[in-house]
């Protein structure tokens, strides 16, 4: 006999049960997707940390660490906030969207779930860029334990950012908009694939107090040695806004038309 | 916990700041093991409703409960005590029928080896048993729906709310679902059908309410619906294609022509007349054929929303 709910489910054991399932149906949803995903952000990455180098002769060993380790950074970076919030938007302009969010599960293993999601997207395509960027340029690594940190760090981050975006944002085609425009501005304005310094003052400045420039610092502070200063700094102004970001989604989640 | 009742009270919900008003005080009670229908035409506030109960959009005033809980206040208890089937399509293009359905019902909560011998009832009933191991990508439109239904109630809420179940269905399979509605109910659950497919919706439900304008017009049991309608009949003219509609007779009540079926109610006593008249149609080589029975909820749905039901469209 089939029996209806008698209570709502609460606790953590309901909490982590909600989470591992949606990080299935997450997984599998992705599924006809997952390799073409894979294959290109792992050609991004491969393709930044060998292609700015071709602008070069010859391309000094600490600037091609700089590139490898930047081109890693980047990949993190752009699946959390560029890829994720286009697959959500695609739910949502194909009405899939409903049924997904209407689920039982809470919203945050619903959120924690997703950051997984990504990190399965994205820490291979890491890996390459660093493959890559030691076939290439014949780099050796030193790579320490803050890497976890500073990976999971930076994921989380992106991925916050982009999930409040995804569902804070009910019209979709505005959601791929925006996903463009961070997009272009990682690449091009953000000095993670070149030093800080090579920036305008002001928009140096304004970097400092951005989460971006330092996803670029913890993560290298993983990979390297010597190569970045200042981490602490760094580690602080991430986890602030982590945490306000995750705020910023918690609401963003709340919110009901 | 005193019970599980499902009770809206003056719910009101309104999009572009008030200027379109999509519910006007709807107030709707459903006991656990009723089937009740909400039946209207597109645009008339159905799936915002729905919407508001398990908490996707917000009532402007208005409460929505479940037993002691305030589903508008706990939108997660919403989602846990309801299943909600959308409108809208599945996303199950990249599942397996089966595992689409095991994984919904472990999300909902439900034990692994009742989840898969429920799945595996239900596929069985629903006749769709050929489609297990084949993704959702490669199913029909209406396999997928019945897929769905199967993924929202493998492990039923207290509340069950069907959005259009049928869409997309064949005639057979539509039968064998709607006999599984009716199961829900027997189980217990209160069933929420939304619904614009009048003459199936008059088998399957308890209980039925007729939703126009955002506004909930009538409700009772369909034969009570239909108390209105005694003393009259239901004269269906099925018209040579290309004809135009004949001049009808004063005697005929609320016309409507979709495609080549013209139906329109008569008084009983003017069933001889209606029976000449049409008679003299089909000696004239405007209609084919025609019918005269007793009225159908359709005709009140006629009468009450001015609109006809897709059923006739599609039957036309």
């Amino acid at each position: 006999m089939t029996a209806l709910p008698a209570a709502t489910r609460s606790g953590s054991g309901y909490w982590l049960a909600s989470m591992v399932s949606m990080l299935r149906w997450q997984l599998t949803s992705l599924r006809l997707v997952f390799p073409v995903l894979l294959v290109v952000q792992v050609l991004i990455a491969a393709g930044f940390t060998v292609g700015i180098g071709l602008f070069f002769d010859e391309v000094p060993a600490p600037v091609a660490l700089f590139l490898s380790t930047g081109a890693s950074v980047i990949t993190l970076i752009t699946v959390g906030i560029v890829v994720a919030p286009q697959l959500i938007a695609d739910e949502k302009a194909s009405g899939t969207y409903d049924f997904t969010w209407s689920l039982p599960c809470p919203r945050s293993a619903a959120v924690a779930a997703w950051v997984v999601v990504n990190a399965v997207v994205a820490i291979p395509s890491m890996v390459a860029a660093l493959a890559v960027g030691s076939w290439r340029y014949g780099l050796s690594f030193q790579v320490n334990w803050r890497v976890a940190t500073a990976v999971a760090l930076v994921l989380t981050c992106a991925s916050l950012i982009g999930y409040a975006l995804a569902h804070g944002i009910p019209n979709p085609n505005l959601t791929q908009i925006l996903a463009q425009v961070f997009a272009f501005t990682i690449f091009g304005f953000t000095p993670i694939n070149y030093p800080i310094d090579n920036l305008p003052g002001w928009l140096a400045s304004l970097h400092r107090l951005l989460p971006f420039y330092h996803m670029g610092v913890v993560v290298r502070d993983g990979l390297t040695s010597g190569l970045v200063g200042e981490i602490a700094v760094s580690y602080l102004t991430l986890g602030a806004w982590t945490l306000i970001v995750g705020g910023i989604t918690a609401r963003a989640l709340r919110q009901r038309r | 916990m005193t019970g599980w009742t499902f009770r809206a009270q003056n719910v009101n919900k309104s999009y572009d700041g008030g200027k379109t008003l999509a519910n006007r005080d709807v107030s709707i009670t459903i006991e656990p093991g009723e089937v009740y229908g909400l039946l209207g035409p597109n645009g008339a506030g159905k799936s915002t409703f729905v919407k508001q109960i398990i908490g996707m959009l917000a009532p402007d005033t208005g409460t929505i409960t479940l037993g002691d809980y305030d589903l508008v206040a706990d939108p997660d208890a919403a989602r846990q005590l309801c299943s909600y089937l959308p409108q809208a399509p599945m996303p199950i293009d990249s599942f397996k029928t089966t595992e689409a359905i095991r994984l919904t019902g472990a999300i909902r909560g439900g034990d692994p080896p009742a989840i898969a011998a429920r799945a595996e009832s239900m596929i069985e009933a629903l006749q769709i048993g050929e489609w297990r191991q084949i993704l959702g990508a490669k199913l029909s439109g209406g396999v997928k729906r019945l897929v769905g239904f199967v993924m929202v109630t493998v492990v039923p809420g207290r509340v069950v709310i069907l959005d259009e179940p049928t869409n997309d269905v064949d005639p057979l399979r539509r039968r064998l679902l709607w006999r599984e509605v009716r199961r829900l109910g027997e189980l217990g659950a209160a069933v929420f059908l939304v619904t614009h497919n009048v003459l199936e919706a008059e088998k399957a439900v308890d209980r039925l309410g007729i939703i126009t304008d955002g506004r909930l017009i009538a409700e009772g049991t369909p034969s009570s619906l239909k108390v209105a309608d005694r003393g009259q009949l239901r004269l269906q003219l099925m018209l040579v294609p290309g004809t135009s509609t004949p001049e009808l007779p004063e005697m005929v009540d609320q016309p409507t022509r979709v495609g080549n079926n013209l139906v329109g109610v008569i008084p009983e006593e003017k069933a001889p007349d209606a029976i000449a008249w049409a008679q003299a149609q089909m000696a004239l080589g405007i209609a084919e054929e025609y019918a005269l029975g007793a009225t159908t909820l359709e005709d009140v749905y006629i009468r009450l929303t001015g609109h006809t039901s897709a059923e006739t469209e599609v039957v036309a």
